[in-house]
């Protein structure tokens, strides 16, 4: 287009030359642009059009938000990370005396899994629930994530040098300084406090335990001269007596003892099968009285009277002098001297334990065992169990010092004793006069918030270091993830106050080559497996445990101590007495901020989220067993002890002897996490007898029913199995399970059926040829189809199979924390567990059953079955759950649309519906407020990334409205699969082992290919015989899994 | 319909009525403005479709942990709810195929209601198998089309899956036989409508000129569907039965569940048909249509089907006696004894005891009576589905999961609703269609020859009334 406007583009256009003209007239017509004449397909303008709004419309429905999926992919791939592939650290679990050794499995960096490392002798591959609950506190959104001072329980952030310089200033003016600590078990840390200590010379340390040992170490102080607690050897042990030691839940080392006690217990052969005898006497029913063979029940008050009647007894019969044993039930009186006898009889292989906290009783079992001949045999003084260091009697002292204002500086480090202690109000505001305060702890908690400086340690997974549990056995701790947060190891920050010369400031990880160099200089010559400093650190490291035999120590009774009757604990006499009692997950409130530990079932009792009044049951003779009071599961009663009240909920409980009442340590947290909330602090209930603190109040007033927890949480509401009692109208013992049937009551079912198995070893060829028959008729029932069996369709390649030896099972609970951190199972909360839709995929099933009022119990571990006739696939619509090749139960997630059939159908009822969005996998958070939200949070439990670090990515996260349930850990069959075929041979047992299997402590779960016969699952089927079934046998199922009768060694003379 | 007559017969429509009367009193509903009573009752069923709507997106919105069903009870007021609807679903077919066949001429006073009935009882009954998904976006996975996911098809072996088959050949043979019905009727309302309203009568009427031809292909096509419909009568509830009898939980694995399904769902329909029309010949003023003849005779059907379904009860108690099989004997112990004691007896006395008062013929020809005994047999008949349901699923196999349940107020609020959802589309279709059949009524007004004989004799003059609305219309 040409203007006349002055403005030209050319000389040609300035000229205004003809050709120009003509060219700049064509400029925009559509003849210019043609290619061939009246051929054209687009003008420009036309062309602009379109890409103009071809662009615009691709903007606008670009633009929509689509989720942004940080998927950052290495620049430099780090050499020893394949993503997609695991990497396993041997470590150490160690919290205060909680000890385990580990493997810590982490994908593309993070930790996501413990497990239990095999080469360790203490725990040999074991696990607790505490354990396995390890790796989600790492990713707790309460850490602390920075150095500062600590106002209205909060941390201003302050850096690290600012901290040092001011703490550094107050512990130079000169004051006394005092570390308060839980039981240390490591020798570089001890090491490094030794260090500190030797800068300031005024500084000391004060160790106690959250549960108390104090008296088993003063005893064995004052009997053998040692302050340490022995090597209890229960797999060499044909008599047990416990007196209120909870050995296989929470008492020490509850994963060797649990280990070597069930090992005792195996039934490896039908002929002449033995087993060791158990008899716990107790005053509340503890995990390991659960297991007992005999359970004796005592008033808690009677435990003293107890110990010095079995002494009066085995003395009797073995020349030792009687002492005046103070009164005790008739009933436990003549049962402990069947004990007596008994113990006499195995003289050398038998062992008393107590978890008293009163010296004298200590001393007396002690002597017990003296005279029995079982010091230096079952009980071995040469390697002591470093577990237990703490007495709370320090720490009485300690607070007097620091009410006297003679403490400037305190530094606490991974203790609570503003929460733990029974005189926890005198400590607060006794610490309150100390000048400087400082916590280590990496979360808030009660003693942390009064404190004035937070130096967070990192978490055990982020920090280097290493542990003794017992003597020459040592074990290490490495980190397997940076620092998440501005945190530093406890040790690195003692040596940094200190002024260390051996920290190496300069160094990445300083604490690292201290304890490096600390191994080089202390350990490596002790040793002479390895020759040089670094072979010894590097295998060592790899290995995770280093052992050295123990030097064969010999001890002996130290025969000037007398045996004083009235030094023990005089019984009660008021109408009820209270025990307390640490469960295996919450510990004294140590664990209760892990989701996972609060939402695994008290093995007992079934409950979550927070601890629970246990009442004993009454039986009216006819046809009704009701709780003591008339009181319901739920109901809301004031307790007082010591003239202080609390509001606690009831459980009833089988087995709680009348006129005792008993409840968990561990409830009532006030700061700090999700445990906020739950349960009742009975910490200040205590009773403090000698400085020490005692676990049961002689007198406790229950009231009546005052209301009732609207969201009483239990898993399981019936609880019995053919329990038995005198009927009133019958005149002989009659099963009073079935009697209560149709009573609106408590319990009440039909029992016998194959679910349980149970005998006494005595009558194991009985129950074998009854199982035989069983198997036969099941056999002949399930023969009986109009359909093609299709057994022989699995008859090939691979098929799995697990095996549960029931007598081996605890009930410990390890295999399902297990399981919920393998398999992303989420967290519910506790109101979603009241409504019965917990999403645990294994469940240990608890069922009491035998004498009513003293029942036995066995532990059921329970979860999909992996039938290969299973109802659950032939109901479902859409085909989304469906059978393997290889004999296993599947899953599709994608293809469920929920309907819910296979759940009803399942007889096991091991299907998880996701009721609502669990995992908070939509996209929306406005359906998520009934999911489980940690007290004060701002967002859904897993909608935060940090805790979803936790996930495994091998295992779909699971979204609102799909079932899903046990899948034996697939994902670790096709891995195993995988590098079987990689290395082109068969797959092999080690391959592939299920999350519950590793986690177990006892060996109870065997998982393995069926179809070959060498595989230790086939075996152990095949050992067992007839013993060996599958739960609900006779439908038909033909479940993958199989169970082993429960055998239990009960003496049937006990109480007659 | 030619058919052999018998000489003496009773009216079965009173009144003395002439054609054309009986297309005024039966086309007269459409045409006027709605009474306040039935403005008042659409609010009312509107309101409650309007909490049916809030709590469906409330369900989907949260998800089913909003209903509060658990790992034990899967299943609970949905399912009930559903198969409950099913069953009231079954009158209508009942009444139009099989009393049809059986030549029962005087289901033509009810057949078109209780059609209609049953298609909206199909409706809220479809609406749970939906809800009740976890992920009913998904639920298009149900139906066996080709895909690209493999493809995969549904599984074959599910009673749900045949349950999707049963229930929509149940609903689709039923829409076009209650509509296939309705076409001259709606002819004869457009005939006498003007404006909009007879262009949409003309539409629905597909055009229907009343030539012989069309009469011709009318009743043949209503005999052919008659005929598909029957056996779906019995096997729509049977396949249903499925759900249940085809699974391995004790008191759902029986082989009686088909039978006792299908006598308890004529039962409930029968009873649902009787509320209705107790309410509605009174309100449409249509008393001489749905007379007392035809309570009495739908009474006798209910204390038939009564009894069978409490035979049902009382085998399903016996052979698990017989059995002697303890744990099938505890099932059923559980079932009247156990927790949900209160709803067996409910059950039992609703639908077992109270239909046996129809014995008398004073209470089966009392309108009160029949009109309280039809709610309670439908309470009962809702009981009989939950006791199925829940008590079996609360105390199944292992001791250890055995739960309890009551609902939500989501759960009771999709009942309601439903119930909402049938009013409201019953009540619109008062509206707009006559609610008896005019064309079948007319079939057999002169039945009995009382017409032309006896003191109802149509008069000379009458005659030529007839003569003079012919020519009217």
């Amino acid at each position: 287009m040409h203007h006349d406007n002055g403005i030209w583009v050319s000389t040609e256009d300035l000229n205004k030359e003809e050709s120009f003209l003509q060219a700049a007239e064509k400029e925009f017509s559509v003849e210019n642009m043609a290619e061939t004449d009246g051929n054209w397909t687009a003008s420009r303008r036309d062309f602009l059009k379109l890409m103009g709004f071809g662009l615009g419309a691709a903007t606008l429905a670009a633009s929509c938000e689509i989720p942004v999926k940080k998927a950052i992919p290495y620049v430099t791939k780090p050499d020893d990370i394949v993503p997609g592939v695991a990497n396993y650290f041997a470590s150490s679990f160690v919290n205060g005396g909680d000890y385990c050794a580990v493997l810590v499995k982490t994908r593309e960096g993070r930790p996501i899994k413990i497990e239990g490392n095999t080469l360790s002798s203490v725990t040999s591959g074991g696990t607790s629930a505490r354990a396995q609950a390890q790796v989600l506190s790492l990713y707790d959104t309460r850490r602390i994530k920075n150095a500062g001072t600590i106002e209205n329980a909060e941390v201003k952030a302050m850096s690290w040098k600012d901290l040092d310089s001011k703490v550094k200033g107050q512990l130079q003016l000169g004051g006394n300084i005092r570390l308060i600590t839980n039981t240390l078990i490591s020798p570089t840390s001890k090491k490094a406090l030794a260090e500190f200590m030797e800068k300031y010379p005024n500084s000391k340390v004060v160790t106690y335990d959250p549960v108390s040992s104090a008296a088993l170490l003063a005893a064995n102080q004052q009997c053998f001269g040692v302050r340490g607690v022995p090597t209890y050897k229960f797999g060499e042990a044909d008599v047990v007596v416990s007196f209120d030691a909870d050995f296989l839940g929470t008492w020490i080392s509850p994963i060797e003892y649990a280990r070597d006690y069930a090992a005792k217990r195996k039934i490896k052969s039908m002929k002449g099968a033995t087993m060791s005898r158990h008899y716990q006497v107790e005053g509340k029913m503890t995990l390991t009285g659960s297991n007992a063979d005999n359970r004796i029940q005592i008033k808690p008050s009677e435990l003293g009277a107890a110990i010095c009647t079995l002494y009066n007894e085995v003395a009797a019969k073995l020349g030792g002098s009687a002492i005046s044993a103070p009164a005790l039930n008739d009933k436990a009186k003549a049962a402990l001297k069947k004990v007596a006898s008994e113990l006499v009889a195995n003289q050398g292989k038998s062992l008393v334990v107590s978890g008293s906290n009163n010296i004298m009783e200590q001393v007396i079992v002690n002597k017990i065992n003296d005279l029995l001949g079982n010091i230096n045999t079952t009980i071995e003084f040469g390697t002591i169990n470093n577990l237990r260091q703490g007495d709370e009697r320090d720490m009485a002292r300690l607070i007097g010092e620091m009410s006297a204002g003679q403490v400037q500086v305190a530094i606490v480090w991974g203790a609570n004793p503003a929460f733990e202690l029974p005189n926890a109000q005198q400590f607060r505001d006794a610490f309150a006069k100390v000048n400087t305060r400082i916590s280590f702890a990496g979360t808030m908690d009660e003693t942390t918030a009064l404190c004035t400086h937070s130096a967070p340690a990192s978490h055990q997974l982020e920090s280097w270091g290493d542990a003794e549990p017992k003597t020459g056995h040592y074990s290490l701790i490495q980190p397997t993830i940076a620092p998440l947060f501005d945190t530093r190891q406890a040790e690195h920050s003692l040596l940094e106050w200190a002024d260390s010369p051996n920290l190496n400031r300069q160094d990445d990880q300083p604490y690292y080559q201290y304890l490096k160099s600390h191994w080089a200089s202390d350990l490596f010559g002790t040793q002479s497996k390895y020759s040089t400093p670094t072979a010894f650190w590097d295998m060592s490291l790899h290995d995770g445990v280093f052992e050295m035999p123990a030097a064969a120590t010999t001890v002996s009774f130290n025969s000037g101590i007398s045996l004083n009757a009235a030094a023990v604990t005089q019984p009660g006499t008021s109408e009820i007495e209270i025990a307390f009692h640490e469960t295996v997950n919450i510990g004294n409130g140590q664990y209760a901020h892990n989701p996972w530990l609060q939402e695994m079932p008290d093995p007992l009792h079934r409950t979550v989220w927070g601890n629970y009044l246990s009442i004993p049951v009454e039986w009216d003779g006819v046809n009704e067993i009701n709780g003591w009071k008339g009181l319901n599961d739920g109901d809301n009663v004031e307790v007082e002890v010591n003239g202080q009240k609390l509001t606690c909920t009831v459980v009833r409980t089988f087995g709680q002897l009348p006129g005792t009442v008993a409840i968990a340590l561990g409830g009532g947290r006030e700061i700090g996490g999700c445990g906020v909330g739950f349960g009742v602090n009975v910490n200040p209930w205590l009773p403090v007898d000698g400085g020490l603190t005692q676990y049961f109040a002689k007198e406790a007033k229950v009231s009546d029913k005052v209301g009732a927890d609207k969201k009483f949480a239990c898993v399981q509401y019936h609880h019995t199995m053919g329990v038995t009692a005198m009927g009133k109208e019958e005149g002989t013992v009659i099963n009073a399970d079935e009697k209560t049937l149709g009573n609106k009551g408590f319990q009440g079912a039909l029992t016998d059926r194959s679910i349980i198995f149970q005998v006494n070893l005595n009558e194991l060829p009985e129950l074998a040829e009854k199982m035989s028959e069983f198997h036969k008729e099941a056999k002949h029932l399930n023969e009986q189809t109009l359909y093609p069996d299709r057994t022989d369709f699995y008859g090939t390649g691979l098929k799995w199979g697990m095996y549960i030896d029931l007598n081996s099972c605890i009930g410990c609970g390890a295999c399902q924390v297990a399981c919920v951190s393998e398999n992303n199972v989420p967290v519910v909360g506790k109101t979603e567990v009241h409504r019965h839709h917990e999403m645990t995929w294994l469940r240990i099933d608890r069922y009491f059953y035998g004498d009513l009022e003293n029942p036995k119990v066995v532990y059921q571990p329970m979860m999909c079955q992996h039938c290969d006739n299973a109802p659950c696939e032939n109901v479902c619509p859409v085909n989304a759950t469906n059978h393997s090749m290889e004999g296993i139960n599947q899953m599709a997630y994608n293809r469920c649309i929920g309907t819910r059939y296979c759940a009803n159908n399942c007889p096991y009822k091991v299907r998880r519906f996701n009721w609502l969005d669990y995992t908070t996998a939509d996209t929306w958070p406005a359906n998520e407020e009934q999911v489980f939200w940690a007290e004060g949070d701002e967002k859904p439990f897993y909608a935060d990334n940090l805790v979803r670090m936790v996930l495994n990515p091998d295992v779909t996260v699971r979204s609102r409205g799909v079932i899903e349930k046990c899948s034996f850990c697939i994902q670790r069959i096709q891995e195993g699969k995988l590098t079987a075929k990689q290395e082109n041979r068969a797959v092999l047992d080690n391959d592939i082992r299920t999350a519950c299997q590793t986690a177990c402590p006892t060996g109870a779960i065997v998982f393995g290919n069926l179809n070959n016969p060498d595989s230790a699952v086939s075996k152990a089927r095949k050992e067992m015989g007839p013993l060996a079934y599958k739960v609900l046998e006779e439908i038909n199922t033909r479940p993958g899994v199989e169970y082993s009768a429960k055998v239990h060694n009960t003496n049937e003379e006990m109480f007659s | 319909m030619s058919q052999a007559v018998a000489p003496v017969r009773h009216v079965l429509i009173e009144g003395n009525k002439s054609y054309h009367n009986i297309t005024e009193d039966l086309s007269s509903p459409t045409e006027k403005a709605p009474s306040r009573e039935w403005i008042i009752a659409f609010s009312i069923a509107a309101a409650f479709l309007g909490l049916y709507v809030f709590a469906v997106c409330w369900t989907i919105w949260k998800g089913i942990g909003s209903w509060n069903l658990n790992r034990t009870i899967n299943w609970g007021w949905d399912i009930t709810n559903f198969v409950w609807w099913i069953g009231i679903g079954h009158a209508g077919t009942l009444i139009s195929a099989i009393l049809l066949i059986f030549r029962q001429r005087w289901r033509t006073g009810v057949n078109r209601a209780a059609e209609a009935m049953t298609i909206f009882a199909v409706i809220c009954a479809g609406q749970f198998p939906l809800i009740h998904m976890g992920r009913l976006w998904l639920g298009f996975f149900i139906f066996p089309f080709p895909n690209t996911r493999g493809p995969l098809w549904p599984n074959f072996n599910s009673p749900l899956l045949w349950d999707v088959f049963a229930i929509s050949t149940y609903f689709s043979v039923s829409l076009l036989f209650w509509y296939t019905g309705l076409v001259p009727d709606l002819a004869t309302v457009r005939d006498r409508a003007s404006g909009f309203r007879r262009k949409m009568y003309e539409i629905f009427s597909f055009g229907w000129t009343g030539s012989a031809k069309h009469w011709q292909r009318w009743e043949s096509l209503s005999l052919i569907l008659a005929g598909i419909s029957t056996p779906l009568v019995l096997s729509v509830h049977t396949i249903v039965s499925f759900d249940f009898a085809t699974s391995v939980i004790p008191g759902w694995h029986t082989t009686i569940f088909p039978p006792y399904f299908v006598a308890g769902a004529i039962f409930s329909g029968f009873a649902m048909v009787q509320t209705l029309m107790v309410i509605t010949r009174k309100v449409l003023k249509l008393e001489e249509y749905i007379t007392l003849n035809h309570i009495d005779s739908m009474n006798k059907v209910i204390v038939l089907t009564g009894t069978i379904v409490g035979v049902a009860y009382l085998t399903e108690l016996f052979i698990a006696w017989y059995s002697g099989y303890i744990y099938e004997q505890f099932a059923f112990y559980n079932r009247v004894f156990g927790i949900y004691w209160w709803a067996y007896f409910g059950m039992m006395f609703c639908n077992v005891v109270s239909p046996q008062l129809f014995w008398s013929r004073k209470i089966r020809r009392s309108i009160w009576w029949t009109f309280f005994l039809s709610i309670v047999v439908n309470i009962g008949m809702w009981f009989e589905r939950f006791v199925i349901i829940a008590t079996t699923l609360a105390r199944d196999y292992l001791p250890s999961s055995w739960s309890y349940y009551s609902p939500t107020w989501v759960e009771i609020s999709l009942f309601s609703g439903t119930l909402g959802l049938f009013f409201f589309l019953f009540l619109i279709f008062t509206r707009v269609a006559p609610v008896v059949a005019i064309a079948e009524v007319k079939h057999i007004l002169k039945v009995a020859g009382s017409q032309f004989v006896g003191k109802n004799a149509t008069t000379h003059d009458g005659h030529s009334t007839v003569q003079v609305n012919k020519e009217e219309n």
